[in-house]
């Protein structure tokens, strides 16, 4: 079973991605959480990483080590998603 | 009206800047955001003031040192040398007897020091912590290794940061910058929603300056003319 409010989180990592990465909102709607990022997505380079890492912070008002940033926590949506409701639903 | 060439000078040289609006009345003084985000932003921001001039309101945007079509390198520069610039652009108009508004744009907010403002409206501004705090996620992004500290006293001065050179006292100047707020200045402060900081209004827009590819957004920009143009009247009643 999924945390309370891990669609909250996921609601925002959707957005994070729709805005920093400039995709419409009804091709970010239509991911699950098998949906392959880093690699796939040619949006998503190194560089838009750091925004999108920056405004997951932001947003959620937690604290990512640069050092917990690998490639798996970018692989999927749902890893990102995961990543980020595990820091913000403690 | 289409936006005017002019220039300025500065101790580091002559730069550019273009002029909106009227010739007459109060003046915004528009500030970028630094480095990458400028670039992001320069359209959103021009498509800002065009508005404002539609309303009557006078501005200008000044090619700070370094940034936009500047010639000077970046290397060579620190955050003090940048507003000194700002200042530069601001005072000539002072002199000229117009009052004068301070717009700045995220860290735009951190070069805006030194001149006599009348107010200060600032768009999702941005502390130098925050900044360097970008700056080492990205040179990290790039393969390098270490904290913060690393990034700023490692073996080369400048370091080199998606693309742009930055020296160790750029870096350093950047880690104490804060928005400029002094006691008896009218400041109003917008954000984004998503934005947690506190704010005088929270915006529903997407941070343009986050995007890879410059955007725009043509809503945001006659909300934020509004904005600005009503809030400013409200400063000169």
């Amino acid at each position: 079973m999924l945390p309370e409010g891990y669609e909250t989180v996921e609601s925002t990592v959707r957005a994070v991605l729709a805005d920093v990465l400039g995709l419409s909102a009804e091709r970010v709607a239509a991911f699950t959480p098998t949906t392959p990022l880093f690699g796939a997505l040619p949006e998503l380079d190194s560089m838009a990483v750091a925004g999108v890492l920056t405004e997951i912070e932001d947003r959620l008002g937690i604290l990512i080590d640069d050092d917990e940033v690998d490639g798996d926590m970018l692989e999927t949506f749902g890893a990102l998603t995961e990543f980020a409701a595990n820091k913000a639903l403690v | 009206m289409a936006p005017r060439i002019d220039h300025y000078d500065w101790d580091g040289g002559r730069e550019a800047l273009l002029r909106f609006g009227p010739d007459t009345g109060p003046l915004i003084v528009a500030a970028l955001p630094l480095f990458e985000e400028a670039n992001r932003t320069r359209t959103f921001a021009v498509g800002l003031l065009r508005a404002l001039a539609v309303r009557g309101m006078a501005s200008v945007l000044p090619d700070i040192p370094g940034q936009g079509d500047s010639t000077a390198s970046l290397a060579g520069l620190t955050i003090p040398h940048m507003a000194s610039a700002l200042q530069a652009a601001t005072s000539r108009n002072l002199n000229d007897g117009r009052r004068t508004y301070a717009l700045g744009i995220r860290s735009g907010t951190l070069l805006d020091h030194g001149s006599s403002h009348s107010g200060r409206w600032q768009f999702a501004p941005q502390t130098g912590a925050s900044v360097l705090r970008d700056l080492h996620r990205t040179w990290r992004a790039a393969g390098h290794c270490g904290d913060c500290a690393a990034m700023m006293s490692g073996d080369t001065d400048p370091v080199e940061i998606a693309g742009n050179l930055l020296s160790i006292g750029m870096l350093s100047s950047l880690s104490a910058a804060i928005p400029f707020d002094p006691v008896d200045v009218p400041l109003r402060v917008l954000r984004l929603t998503t934005d947690p900081l506190p704010a005088d209004r929270k915006i529903d827009a997407s941070p343009l300056w986050r995007r890879a590819e410059p955007g725009n957004d043509p809503v945001l920009i006659k909300l934020l003319a509004d904005d600005i143009a009503g809030w400013i009247a409200t400063c000169e009643a």
